[in-house]
């Protein structure tokens, strides 16, 4: 049998000194702007059951899960999505506390990708859910938040935002059934317009089918709103989602995003549970989404507390190839105890590092080895401790 | 701001590509007088890299490449994640189930056996049907499958026939039309549209007057 002790399984990795510094350093520029607007960090488990991700439209595909059983036969999971492991624990946990309920977290997600794709099983997600309230107010404050944590860690990014109830309501003046209707909504988030064309092709001509074939076209800077209003005016539901979303802009042009800030009336996310505004941000390093958000107005329902929220995540992996990398710590100075003077050296070290200064120990029999070793290292400075005058470094 | 990349399918997609971009007036001197480089300047805004067609949907996916020239084909058999925003008109053809001529391949419950290059393109086909079939990969000519007795049937590409009746193998049922189509990365959309859109109004635009010259 191969023995595979010595590699990691496919997809996921060990993470190193210079990378690890960037990822931490992400992670602490997005929590920053977490806790500075009142948010609480939560820590949920790594498992969790299988049928938290499993209700209805917030479903995980389930291939893309990692899955074991528990002691008692039942089904577990790698949690894959963070949003349904809060929404559990905003309605159990917090059921009694008083809303709205403002948390973030920083942990790590797992999905089983396509083997050799290049894509990573496990990543590191930072985000926030603001649970227990709707409105413009709420959508601004996180959608806000999301671009000051952007902007914690790049200058380059974009932002785009939608609304998933356009293409809901839209569906719904169509007579579809269920797989129809998935087939055209991958057709939208696909921008295959040939494939939708022919899709809709086989459905009478009306006003909804020519609005739909719009929809993945729709996509740009506030002139796309003019365009949408032609086929929106048609109903009320759908002029009122349009007006919101375009409030909304409008508020969000005051944040001086300029042209990042865009609209797309073609999102439509695999992800279904969004029931209202959804946003996405995209920098030039990735190739995918950096950021993806939106408001799941019923997800909550599912766990027995039904109340609004809000909230986003933030792929750490990805947003710290944008940071400035930084060297590995390099100590200022190496102590070598000489013999009989070793725990000298430790009270030494224990000294300086109060001070806040940087200090290996050296592990070395002979100080011409510690020295040699400095060298080696590139730390500057040698100190050796032997009872003689003390040098002060 | 680097040029914006575009993978395109070494071959035949190649040879139809060039003269789509020629005919929307882009130069493709570099482009013919290729030699054996892989990444090609075609102007100051697009740089062309030669792949190999499922090689194309990943660089596209990973936005090392912002548009991709693929066949249809290549992208239902990838699963992949990214835009498809324009059928380009040529490389036309199609999927079809095959099976020897003479047989019922439909016919009774017993378990089917299906040869192919395409297995994720066979699986949702026969998934789509209720069929629980029995989905056998093949890396060269599939018609063999069928000939030596390993399979009931094959899922393939199928331009004209010629090669199944020379096999004594008939189309059945068609899986799905196929042509060359343009993609673009999610990301690459969002942050440079105006560039993508123009470029893509004139691959369009050359489209259609190849289209009404034919």
């Amino acid at each position: 049998m191969k023995n595979y002790a010595k590699s990691t399984p496919e997809g996921v990795r060990d993470i190193l000194f210079e990378e690890c510094l960037r990822r931490r350093d992400v992670s602490e520029r997005l929590t920053g702007v977490f806790r500075s607007r009142g948010y609480n960090e939560v820590i949920t488990p790594g498992i969790e059951y299988y049928d938290v991700f499993a209700a209805g439209d917030a479903a995980i595909p389930q291939e893309e899960m990692y899955k074991a059983t528990d002691s008692r036969g039942r089904l577990i999971v790698l949690r894959p999505d963070l949003t349904p492991p809060i929404a559990r624990l905003a309605s159990v946990r917090l059921a009694d506390a008083d809303r709205p309920l403002r948390l973030y977290y920083d942990q790590t997600v797992y999905r089983s990708r396509r083997e050799l794709s290049g894509r990573n099983d496990e990543t590191a997600q930072a985000g926030i859910e603001l649970l227990g309230a709707s409105g413009l107010r709420a959508d601004l404050e996180v959608i806000c938040c999301a671009v000051d944590a952007l902007a914690a860690c790049t200058k380059r990014f974009r932002l785009e935002i939608g609304d998933a109830r356009l293409f809901r309501a839209l569906a719904e003046k169509l007579p579809l059934a269920p797989d129809e209707r998935e087939n055209i909504r991958q057709k939208i988030e696909s921008k295959d317009y040939a494939a939708l064309g022919d899709a809709l092709d086989a459905l009478p001509e009306t006003v909804w089918t020519r609005a739909i074939r719009a929809l993945p076209r729709l996509f740009g800077g506030v002139e796309v709103f003019s365009e949408a209003e032609r086929f929106c005016a048609a109903d009320p539901a759908l002029s009122a989602t349009l007006r919101e979303m375009r409030g909304l802009y409008e508020s969000l042009s005051w944040l001086g995003l300029g042209d990042r800030l865009m609209v797309d009336l073609g999102l439509v996310q695999r992800n279904d549970y969004y029931t209202g505004v959804v946003f996405s941000a995209y920098v030039e390093e990735h190739g995918d989404a950096v950021l993806m958000g939106g408001r799941y107005d019923d997800l909550l329902a599912r766990f027995g507390q039904p109340m609004p929220a809000i909230g986003f995540a933030a792929d750490v992996d990805a947003l710290a190839k944008t940071v400035p990398a930084r060297e590995p710590v390099v100590p200022e100075v190496l102590v070598h105890g000489a013999a009989g003077y070793e725990l000298l050296a430790q009270r030494m070290i224990r000294r300086l590092t109060r001070e806040g200064r940087t200090v290996e120990s050296s592990v070395f029999e002979t100080e011409e080895e510690a020295r040699r070793y400095a060298a080696r290292r590139g730390i500057a400075k040698v100190v050796v401790v032997d009872g003689k005058a003390e040098v002060e470094p | 701001m680097r040029p914006l990349r575009l993978a395109l399918t070494k071959g035949r997609l190649e040879k139809n590509t060039l003269a789509l971009l020629e005919s929307a007036g882009f130069d493709c001197t570099a482009l013919r007088e290729k030699g054996r480089r892989l990444v090609l300047p075609v102007g100051d805004a697009l740089e062309i890299v030669l792949t190999k067609a499922a090689d194309a949907v990943t660089y596209v996916e990973h936005g090392v490449c912002d548009l991709g020239v693929v066949g249809k084909d290549t992208i239902l058999e990838s699963d992949g994640h990214f835009y498809e925003i324009l059928d380009l008109g040529f490389g036309r053809c199609r999927f079809a189930l095959a099976a020897p001529k003479g047989t019922d391949f439909f016919s009774g419950y017993a378990e089917k056996t299906v040869a192919t290059k395409y297995p994720n393109v066979t699986r949702r086909y026969f998934d789509a049907k209720g069929m629980d079939v029995r989905i056998v990969k093949i890396e060269g000519s599939v018609e063999l499958a069928p000939l030596l007795g390993l399979s009931d049937g094959i899922v393939d590409i199928v331009e004209t026939g010629e090669t199944l009746r020379e096999n004594g193998l008939c189309p059945i049922e068609d899986v799905a039309q196929i042509s060359a189509r343009l993609i673009v990365n999610t990301a690459s959309l969002k942050l440079r549209k105006k560039e993508i859109e123009t470029f893509a109004d004139r691959l369009e635009a050359a489209v259609k007057k190849q289209e009404g010259e034919k």
